[in-house]
């Protein structure tokens, strides 16, 4: 079959292909121009060609700025625990939402759990403001009531992040369900019921039928977690931090938003960008080299 | 039948690529269109009519308060400025919305974007200005102003003129302020009243004022109140901090000094860390909001003033006293609640030591791009010539104001649309911060007389308060590049430092104090004490 002729029969895929390809293009590819302004002292307005080379000086610099380490430390931190914390939530929600069995209470807590998602992480910010204040948090009002000394949630480096990382749940785990309840359907009916008759439980059956049938799905989930180790959303830590508990909620993200948006240094913010992304394709690549050597599982 | 619903099936998928690659085309086409469109209109605006009529283009703040019927882009001010200025020079004025709340990041990105920025663009921020000019990303406007300008250059003044100026070179038209005082505090008198207790005139007696409403809570809060209002705002610490600062010499006042952003900040001066130990003491005595950390844009401070739970705060002069403003809505929440201006946190000297505004408002700025520079002068001539900056400000005589003794006074209950003719004022009249009327003596008066009436006593009582005992603002001779490059960062710390002392436990004060400072002085701090240090040895040289 001739090119010419293969392309007219499939030239609707093509032009479906079109869109996300243009999207990679324009969105992943087209940037990374910007990239040498890290080695760059850009100016504004010379732009990126006119601007001078400076070698490594900038990145010299960020390596010797303490705030780098500081927001370094914390961005892989709070990923880290949201590894912990965040990454098996909708793991165990999915399979509690699939042994259920009524209908309409299933859709119910389907359409609550997705609902945070959709909030935007400002007005998240109001809530978590609104409930977890010291002085006048709704949670906080309850316990002082009741005779008892009220928690710094927001206030409290260690408090701070617990409250971050159970917003993080709330937030994500609904949505995080429909990729694992996708993968479920996968899994044939015909072994559920055969390990029924054979007088395997309910546990059991999670156990050998559901979790392995999982597996590729969490492995790649994993991977992908793990290549984002050093970036880090800026909304979350941004809108939920506050300047009592910097020490903890000063992350890459801010930190770039702070040096470059802020201050106008878009030579160092470059810095940071091209670091976390080399450090992330680092973590992308060990994380599925280990997997298949553990599992035979991988994304490539 | 089967067979049919599968056709069926084919024809819909081919249906739905088809549409979707429509979309495609139609997306990029509409893209194609759009910039074509718009070549097309900046070439076809050069060669119209005899005269040569042009585009030129003005950053505007955007609020988001515009009122329903107009636009930020659209409205009853920037119809005047066009009917008025560029219809008899030719000129098409297009304003450029740019978020207030983010003007700089805005515009840094519009900077850098090199074809879209504006002709004429304007920021607070100092750094800013420095950074641009250092940047070479500016026309120098001295020339422009002595050809085209002689009204500006006499309205602003030397004095002013010369913020604008970056080693040397005018490259910023900096906006005139019609009135420098700052801060004032604000008491709640009916609390007092109940209490029998007096104006409290010292900082040691407002220590014991707040504690007495701690105790005896005057306003019934049920456990709530709030004695001291504050928050991480300028406006609520900087009057307490300042009135710790003890007496400096000249050197020091320069050396020790550190200016971040467009405030003078004391972090390094005698008598900051006792400023500290007194917010921590009133902290851990439970006598300002634990929350006060969070609440950066004092909205909850607003809140709680409004709800009758504050005893005492600081803040812009005349803000609490407007319509609808926090009295307002505290009189309709609490009725008989009197908030009374006063003047208390006292110095060493025993002076109510405060800082005031330089006398120069926003950086007015032509980026060296533009072609429109000289329209772009002319622009900022005819906002300062005979009363066109009288009309930008006050509106139309007897619908939006009437004049009493020389000044004008806003009509009081004004229609809907008369109101609305304004709502951008303060934003389009950029050669002026406030209202001015030759002096400022009649400036303040009309400032006062522009605030709801039943309010005018203590209006007036908060403004001679904000200029009294005033610390005026450090000059350099030159900017300060330490303080460019690492003033945002030094005031997140900054800010941090007080959050962080504050809420210590009493007997930890001393630890995180000498953390904090240390990490402030290394992450810049000590490279703009070197620097103003150097830039002080020269000034000394040179006189």
């Amino acid at each position: 079959m001739g090119w010419i002729v293969y392309f007219r029969r499939y030239w609707q895929l093509y032009a479906l292909l079109a869109l996300p390809l243009a999207y990679f293009i324009i969105f992943k590819y087209g940037p990374m121009y910007g990239i040498q302004i890290a080695f760059k002292d850009f100016n504004f307005f010379q732009g990126i060609a006119g601007s001078e080379w400076i070698g490594f000086d900038a990145f010299k610099e960020v390596f010797a700025m303490r705030d780098f380490y500081l927001t370094l430390r914390n961005t892989l931190m709070l990923n880290f625990l949201d590894l912990l914390v965040s990454f098996p939530a909708p793991l165990i929600l999915a399979i509690m939402l699939y042994e259920m069995k009524t209908v309409w209470f299933k859709k119910l807590s389907q359409t609550i759990l997705y609902i945070p998602h959709f909030i935007s992480w400002v007005i998240i910010g109001g809530i978590v403001y609104q409930v977890f204040g010291t002085q006048s948090g709704m949670i906080n009002n309850i316990i002082t009531s009741l005779g008892f000394e009220a928690i710094p949630f927001l206030t409290d480096k260690n408090d701070w992040l617990v409250t971050y990382l159970l917003v993080g749940v709330w937030q994500s785990a609904g949505w995080g369900t429909i990729i694992y309840l996708a993968a479920l359907t996968g899994i044939n009916k015909e072994l559920f019921e055969a390990a029924g008759i054979d007088g395997a439980g309910r546990l059991k059956r999670i156990w050998h039928i559901t979790l392995p049938g999982l597996k590729p799905t969490i492995v790649v989930l994993l991977i992908i977690n793990l290549g984002h180790m050093v970036s880090i959303g800026f909304e979350r830590p941004y809108v939920i931090g506050n300047l009592a508990v910097r020490e903890y909620s000063d992350v890459l993200s801010t930190f770039v938003y702070r040096i470059g948006l802020e201050s106008g240094q878009y030579t160092l913010a470059t810095v940071v960008g091209l670091f976390q992304a080399v450090v992330g394709l680092v973590f992308v690549l060990g994380a599925n080299y280990t997997s298949k050597k553990l599992t035979d599982e991988g994304i490539m | 039948m089967i067979g049919n619903k599968q056709r069926k099936g084919i024809m819909g998928t081919k249906k739905a690529a088809l549409t979707a690659g429509l979309a495609c085309t139609l997306l990029f086409t509409a893209c194609s269109a759009n910039s074509g469109a718009g070549e097309e209109a900046s070439g076809g605006s050069g060669g119209e009519g005899a005269k040569e009529h042009v585009t030129l283009k003005v950053e505007v703040f955007d609020r988001g308060n515009s009122p329903a019927g107009s636009t930020i882009t659209d409205n009853y001010l920037t119809k005047y400025v066009q009917e008025n200025f560029g219809k008899p020079n030719n000129i098409d004025v297009e304003y450029v919305p740019v978020p207030r709340s983010e003007e700089v990041e805005k515009l840094n990105v519009l900077m850098a974007s090199g074809s879209n920025v504006p002709d004429i663009v304007f920021t607070y921020d100092p750094n800013t200005f420095n950074r641009y000019a250092k940047q070479g990303g500016l026309t120098d406007v001295g020339p422009l102003l002595d050809e085209h300008a002689p009204n500006l250059k006499a309205f602003l003044g030397e004095e002013v003129l010369g913020y604008g100026k970056f080693e040397g070179t005018q490259f910023a038209i900096p906006a005139k302020r019609s009135n420098v005082g700052k801060y004032a505090s604000f008491i709640r008198q009916d609390w007092l009243d109940k209490l029998g207790l007096p104006v409290p005139q010292t900082t040691d007696e407002l220590y014991e004022t707040l504690k007495a409403f701690k105790e005896k809570d005057p306003g019934e809060t049920g456990g709530q109140v709030i004695p001291l209002g504050m928050t991480i705002a300028s406006a609520q610490y900087e009057p307490l901090i300042w009135s710790f600062i003890k007496p400096v010499s000249e050197e020091e006042r320069h050396t020790l000094t550190q200016q971040l952003g467009s405030n003078d900040y004391p972090t390094l001066l005698p008598g900051f860390k006792d400023a500290l130990q007194f917010m921590n003491k009133l902290y851990n005595e439970g006598l300002i909001s634990k929350d006060f950390g969070l609440d950066k844009d004092k909205k909850k401070l607003g809140e709680d003033v409004a709800t009758g739970k504050v005893g005492f705060y600081s803040e812009d002069d005349i803000n609490p006293f407007y319509e609808k403003g926090s009295l307002d809505t505290l009189q309709q929440n609490v009725p008989g609640a009197q908030l009374a201006s006063v003047d208390v946190y006292t110095n060493e000297e025993g002076k109510h030591a405060k800082p005031m505004y330089a006398p120069n408002g926003m950086y007015i700025m032509i980026p060296k791009s533009s072609e429109r520079a000289v329209e772009a002068v002319k622009y900022l001539e005819w906002m300062a010539t005979s009363d066109n900056l009288f009309h930008l400000q006050n509106g139309i005589e007897g619908e939006n104001y009437t004049m009493v003794d020389d000044i004008p006074v806003a009509v009081e209950n004004p229609s809907e649309e008369a109101l609305n003719r304004m709502f951008n004022s303060g934003d389009m009249a950029i050669v002026s911060n406030g209202k001015q009327l030759g002096s400022m003596e009649k400036n303040l008066k009309a400032r006062a007389l522009q605030m709801p009436k039943k309010f005018l006593e203590q209006v007036e009582a908060a403004q001679v308060i904000a200029n009294a005992d005033v610390i005026e603002p450090v000059l350099m001779d030159r900017p300060i590049e330490a303080q460019t490059k690492y003033g945002t960062t030094l005031l997140d710390k900054f800010n941090e430092m007080i959050v962080k002392t504050t809420m210590a436990k009493p007997d930890q004060f001393d630890g995180i104090y000498e953390t904090m400072l240390k990490d402030y002085m290394a992450s810049g701090g000590q490279a703009i004490l070197d620097e103003r240090t150097a830039v002080y040895k020269e000034m000394q040289a040179a006189n």
